[in-house]
């Protein structure tokens, strides 16, 4: 009987948002400096504005939203229109997250199990966002003859969520974006009256003849306590995977073992687009259901001769991939207030069912060899029969073989303790998801009992072949004085041969995209880890990690009709920005508008109006991938007490923010407020001695230009809805990810008491940033918005979290 | 059981080959691998409302200004993309036109093609009006050219011209089914081709009055339009899978941002045109008529000035975008250039009468309209009232009005918001100078000196 071992790890952090773009805080809602009147004289703030270009927050009273509201006790009074600078602060709350996972292991002779349960609970830092987990693992294993065992890996995994919505349009992300500086949050928390009429911002402008406002449907926005209580999404899935097994031990040398893996899950989306809100009322429901499995037989040979060790491994591999969903949204609104369901869709709904269903047969021999715990060889080689790809093409075979050799074996050195050189070539096939070979149809609208169909814009490709990595990897393994100081060093090139992508074409091919084999996309760099203990005794010990990484991405030969990689573009006002690749460059140049400059100078051009002049979106501002990237380790260790901290960096790239951008634009940007040159503000009238000043170059005459310009226009119509040049930032950074500090009581302490080991820690995770070259507000460490596979715009982040927790880990 | 199977397979998979699989496991299941010819047809009528319906398109007829967040109307310098027009109608219709397999069960497979060719000229005409110089014979070939070249506009002219007199000569009796516009009705598409010969010919009066005559007659030999029931006509649905933009705009998106222009306003009110109240609502602050100054950044609001009209964002509004009026128009200034011979006058008036019947549904105070001074029919000022006249039909076809504008020079008291003036086209798409740069670079080049500019003049708008 083996012992049985008890496991409970808790931690409970709270999680706070911090990190805030800073804003102006002289001028509100609206669009001039003064305030328009109602017919009573009244000054009123401009609701239909979202911008902060109106009169300076100078506590002049006046009607303001609230004051509309026949609910509202502030109904037809004028109040002080003041700043509230932390209003979008005030939105969030602090979030908790509370994680607790027990685990029970054992077995018998010939049995063993572990047997795992944890929940997790986190409360969001923004209003009504959560997510609940659980997980249950059970692993076990059996010997049912000598030779013969049968083992299991069962796994079950279930979420549910309200998550915080991101992106520009989305829940409260917006309010960094359009927003009014006077705006009061904790007004807006109470975002329902008793009578049920919900409290909105941004409402029409008064009639003006009675004064009131006749319809609160609200504008452009919603209330974002609106949003988070009454237009939320849920999301639950329940998740199954797991292996069984059976293992055959022929001889000593010969195992056999057939394996069924499985993965499945269920998931459930919901959204309610509300009553009340600016959108028409809505419902969708969807239900997603993947199930993949893998069926698996191998024979493994292993066998020690004197100084030989060989293995080798002869498979075969079935995968099945069975995908289906429903997803059902009302069409034209909603029939009965409050009833969220497909029924009370005023159209007809807009129904989907999609199956996907994909196989793949692979085979494989694998082959190790070792001499004298020295020299290594291993060699493979697969084959992969797909279903996703064209019938007579859809088999495809791809080796690899590397070696290494220990060559501290060689001689005997205290300086050098280990020393190991590798090098290996391998070659990686992969095939498509299932549907991109043959022509299909689009089904269009219905009108009035004619139905239509359309081409689609992605262009199909019964030609497809499958695409190739190839990957050349040098690396060495050194550890000095006996693996006080250790190096790790490794260098590749991977060369991805016809990878299969939609190469975004010239839309008059009548696609948008084609599904192509490309020509050659390459990757190269380094990893460097270094390891050290500079101090190592009894009681104290200290340990260093170091990583630095650098990776080249290029694209060497693409395709004969077009050197350019669209990757992704992004538009808003009718101004796009791209991210492209372009033969024989850095993977990812961000593309978009730029000022136009003097050739002769570089100064900037300026039209007749003094207003800078911009190009087209097609200057090239480089790669947004980075130079370099890594880690640094620092872990103490003193007696019972142990410190860690743990930094992460990055050297280069950039990104494009919309937020700051957009702040700008609307008025919110401290620089939109700040003091001129003329000891002004750029705000005040230009002939006042206010006014931007901008200088540079008139296109028409060519003579330099030194003028003050209306800081609205300037800002609001060219600058912050333009020239994308000024808004792209270096994402360089360094940043303290994580410390803890940790205590482990001693064994004579908890003689006493049921526990085997007991360890207690406390937890900072992403305490601080500590530099950072992009302007405060922006976390440079997460820009990637919703599915961007490279981050190059940031636009509606999340707000950062920093949290601070104390785990718990005790053993019985 | 279906383990063993699968196991017998892998084993079997060990030593044999096995890359067959069951023959429609790649067959997607959810999109239909085959579309009828109707069904494509119909779908990029879907498109033709889209040819009218934008804000700036309106803009450059400035028929509409910017009550809120002015900026596209003071014209930018910006790219506009004629992509999703290649990408959505004209590949559905070339579809049609390339298939082999058109089934004759939706009507007579000679009709269907006829109709796809009609459709397929209307919007390339359309789009070089804008752009100038477009991928056209190059265009819509898939694979076999993702990187067509631009012909010039002379040659897209020349080319719609015979490819509308072939679609009108193949034509055989029987109507086709599943048609949105005219229910199929081959009389209708006949008259609806000749008619955009005719416009088309008109839009030459000033790069080589020869050609526009000649095209110009011909086509009105063929059989144009004889009345409002024959006009190109998109009647959008009280359903939001079929709802119009403007509803979109408007009503579903809260966008009161679009008031009539003051000189929109200043053209009709003056001689109480009836076409007024339809096209904007009374200003809610006086309950007058009220237009606000295109390109106006300060003294905007939506209380103080004349919205969109009701009627113009209904859910299910109509979009004009041939009319008999137009034809009037034509026949009037034709008769003006001693084209043909007819009574300027007479059709002048009529394309008035039309108009107001068209966008009123009544010819109540027509006759009252007419004898005003200010409308009355001048052979002197001839071109300038029927233009004037002609922009006042043509209200929410904005892009179409700007043609005219471009080909007439009327009116000719438009607005320069901050100076700048109505630009003269659209600039391409900035993608094509990745996606197709040879041929974008060769376009711009040949035409306007390498500079993608609104301000380049296309091939007939000779100023």
């Amino acid at each position: 009987m083996k012992d049985i071992r008890v496991e409970l790890n808790s931690s409970a952090t709270a999680e706070i948002a911090g990190n805030f773009l800073p804003k102006q805080n002289l001028y509100g809602a609206g669009s001039s400096l003064e305030f328009p009147t109602l017919d009573n004289g009244d000054p009123y703030v401009q609701l239909n504005y979202d911008e902060s270009w109106g009169p300076r927050m100078d506590g002049t009273p006046v009607r303001q939203v609230f004051s509309f509201y026949p609910q509202d006790p502030t109904y037809g009074q004028l109040t002080p229109f003041v700043p509230h600078p932390d209003n979008i602060e005030n939105y969030y709350e602090t979030g908790w997250n509370f994680n607790n996972t027990i685990s029970v292991s054992g077995g018998s002779e010939n049995t063993t199990y572990r047997l795992s349960l944890n929940d997790t609970r986190i409360e969001g830092v923004e209003p009504n966002t959560h997510l609940n987990r659980n997980n249950i693992s059970l692993n076990a294993s059996l010997d049912i003859l000598e030779n013969l065992r049968v083992s299991t890996n069962i796994n079950y995994a279930r979420n549910s969520a309200i998550r915080p919505q991101q992106g520009s349009e989305f829940g409260v992300a917006y309010v960094n974006q359009w927003f009014q500086r006077n705006l009061d949050m904790e007004r807006l928390k109470d975002y329902q009256y008793d009578d049920g009429t919900f409290l909105h911002w941004n409402l029409e402008t008064p009639n003006s003849e009675t004064g009131e406002i006749d319809d609160f449907e609200p504008l452009y926005w919603n209330n974002p306590y609106f949003e988070a209580y009454e237009n939320y999404s849920t999301d639950n899935r329940d998740r199954f995977f797991g292996d069984v097994s059976l293992a055959y031990q022929l001889t000593p040398e010969i195992e056999i073992t057939g394996a069924l893996r499985s993965d499945m899950y269920t998931q459930n989306i919901d959204d309610r687009t509300a009553f009340g809100g600016k959108d028409t009322p809505g419902y969708f429901i969807g239900k997603y259901q993947n199930k993949e499995m893998n069926y698996e037989l191998i024979g493994r040979y292993s066998k020690k001769f004197e100084d030989f060790s060989l293995d080798g491994t002869l498979g075969g591999n079935i995968y099945n991939r069975d995908y289906t969903y429903l997803s059902m949204a009302t069409v034209g609104g909603l029939t009965a207030p409050g009833f969220y369901n497909i029924a009370a869709s005023i159209d007809r709904p807009d129904v989907t069912s999609y199956k996907l269903e994909k196989e793949l047969r692979s085979f494989f021999a694998m082959l190790s060899l070792g001499y004298q715990d020295t020299y290594f060889l291993d060699a493979s080689i697969r084959n992969d029969v797909s279903s996703a790809l064209p019938e007579d093409n859809n088999s495809y075979w791809y080796p690899s073989v590397s070696g290494s050799v220990v060559f501290s074996e060689f001689f005997d050195s205290e300086t050098l303790s280990f020393a190991k050189l590798r090098a290996s070539y391998a070659k990686a096939g992969s095939d498509l998801s299932p549907y991109q070979i043959n022509q299909v149809f689009e089904v269009g609208n219905v009108y009035d009992g004619v139905n239509t169909s359309y081409v689609p814009d992605n262009l199909n490709n019964p030609f497809i072949d499958p695409s190739f990595a190839h990957s050349y990897e040098v690396g060495t393994d050194l550890q000095f004085f006996g693996n006080r100081i250790g190096v790790d060093f490794t260098y590749y090139v991977q060369k991805n041969k016809s990878q299969i992508i939609s190469l975004n074409v010239s839309g008059a091919s009548g696609y948008g995209s084609s599904t192509i084999n490309a020509g050659l996309i390459q990757n190269k760099g380094f990893e460097i880890s270094l390891t050290g203990c500079p101090v190592y005794n009894e009681e104290f010990r200290w340990d260093v990690l170091f990583n630095f990484s650098r990776n080249r991405s290029e694209v060497v030969e693409l395709s004969p009709d077009s050197d350019v990689y669209p990757y992704d573009s992004s538009t808003y006002s009718s101004v796009t920005t791209y991210l492209n690749s372009y033969e024989g460059k850095p993977f990812g140049s961000l593309v978009g508008q730029a000022y136009q400059r003097d050739e002769a100078t570089g100064e900037i051009l300026l039209g007749d109006d003094n207003m800078p002049l911009y190009t087209d979106a097609t200057h090239d501002f480089g790669t947004v991938l980075p130079d370099f990237t890594g880690g640094f380790q620092n872990t103490i260790s003193y007696r019972n007490f142990s410190l860690a901290a743990l930094i992460d960096f990055q050297g280069g790239g950039q990104f494009f923010s919309r937020s700051k951008q957009l702040g700008v634009r609307t008025g919110q940007d401290p620089i939109t407020a700040a003091i001129n040159d003329r000891g002004n503000n750029v705000r005040d009238p230009v002939e006042e001695g206010g006014g931007v000043r901008v200088t540079g170059i008139s296109a028409s005459t060519g003579e330099p230009v030194e003028a003050y310009v209306d800081a609205r226009s300037y800002y609001r119509n060219v600058v912050g809805r333009r020239i994308y040049e000024e808004w792209l930032f270096d994402a360089s950074y360094i940043k303290l990810s994580e410390i803890r500090l940790g205590y482990t009581f001693n064994a004579e302490v908890l003689k006493n008491l049921p526990f085997k080991s007991a360890n207690i820690a406390l937890i900072a995770r992403n305490p601080a940033m500590i530099w950072q070259e992009a302007p405060d507000g922006i976390d440079p460490s997460s820009i990637s918005t919703g599915a961007q596979n490279i981050s190059w715009y940031e636009s509606g982040q999340l707000a950062t979290v920093r949290s601070f927790g104390i785990n718990l880990n005790l053993v019985f | 059981m279906k383990n063993l199977h699968l196991y017998s397979l892998l084993l079997c998979c060990l030593f044999f080959s096995c890359s067959e699989f069951e023959d429609d496991i790649n067959v997607n299941p959810n999109l239909p691998s085959q579309a009828s010819g109707t069904q494509l047809i119909a779908n990029a009528e879907l498109y033709l409302p889209g040819l009218a319906s934008s804000p700036k398109g309106e803009f450059m007829a400035q028929y509409l200004a910017e009550t809120q967040y002015v900026g596209q109307s003071l014209y930018p310098e910006e790219s506009t993309s004629f992509y999703s027009y290649y990408q959505g109608p004209l590949m559905n219709l070339q579809t049609v036109l390339i298939s082999d397999d058109i089934s004759s069960l939706e009507g007579p497979v000679p009709n269907q093609i006829a109709v796809a060719k009609i459709l397929k000229a209307y919007f390339f005409w359309n789009l070089t009006d804008r752009w100038g110089d477009i991928p056209y014979s190059q265009a819509l070939q898939g694979s076999d050219n993702l990187t067509p070249a631009y012909d010039t506009q002379e040659f897209i002219y020349t080319d719609l011209f015979s490819e509308l007199k072939e679609a009108n000569a193949m034509m055989v009796s029987g109507d086709i089914q599943n048609e949105i516009i005219y229910s199929g009705k081959m009389e209708k598409w006949r008259k609806f081709a000749n008619t955009i010969r005719l416009f088309m010919a008109l839009r030459l009066s000033e790069v080589d009055p020869a050609m526009a005559q000649q095209e110009f007659t011909a086509a009105l030999n063929d059989g144009v339009f004889e009345s409002n029931d024959d006009n190109l006509v998109f009647q959008h649905l009280a359903e939001e899978n079929n709802q119009s933009y403007w509803y979109d705009q408007v009503v579903d998106s809260n966008r009161e941002w679009w008031a009539l222009t003051e000189d929109l306003v200043e053209e009709m009110k003056p001689v109480n045109d009836p076409r007024l109240e339809v096209y904007g609502n009374p200003a809610r602050a006086s309950g007058d008529f009220i237009g606000l100054k295109f390109g106006e950044e300060d003294n905007i609001g939506t209380e103080e000035f004349s919205l969109l009209g009701s009627a113009i964002y209904a859910q299910d509004s109509p979009v004009y975008l041939a009319t008999y009026a137009q034809v009037l128009f034509a026949k009037a200034e034709a008769s003006l250039r001693g084209w043909i011979n007819e009574d300027a006058e007479m059709n002048y008036n009529e394309a008035i009468r039309n108009s107001i019947m068209q966008w009123t549904g009544s010819e109540d105070g027509v006759d009252e309209f007419l004898a005003q001074d200010d409308i009355s029919f001048d052979a002197d000022m001839g071109i300038e009232q029927i233009s004037n006249q002609r922009w006042v039909h043509l209200f929410m076809f904005g892009y179409e009005a700007w043609s005219e504008w471009r080909r007439t020079g009327y009116p000719n008291d438009l607005e320069m918001p901050n100076g700048r003036e109505i630009p003269n086209r659209l600039s391409y798409p900035e993608n094509e100078s990745f996606n197709n740069e040879t041929n974008y670079e060769e376009a711009i080049e040949r035409q306007f000196g390498g500079d993608d500019s609104i301000y380049g003049h296309v091939w007939w708008d000779v100023d």
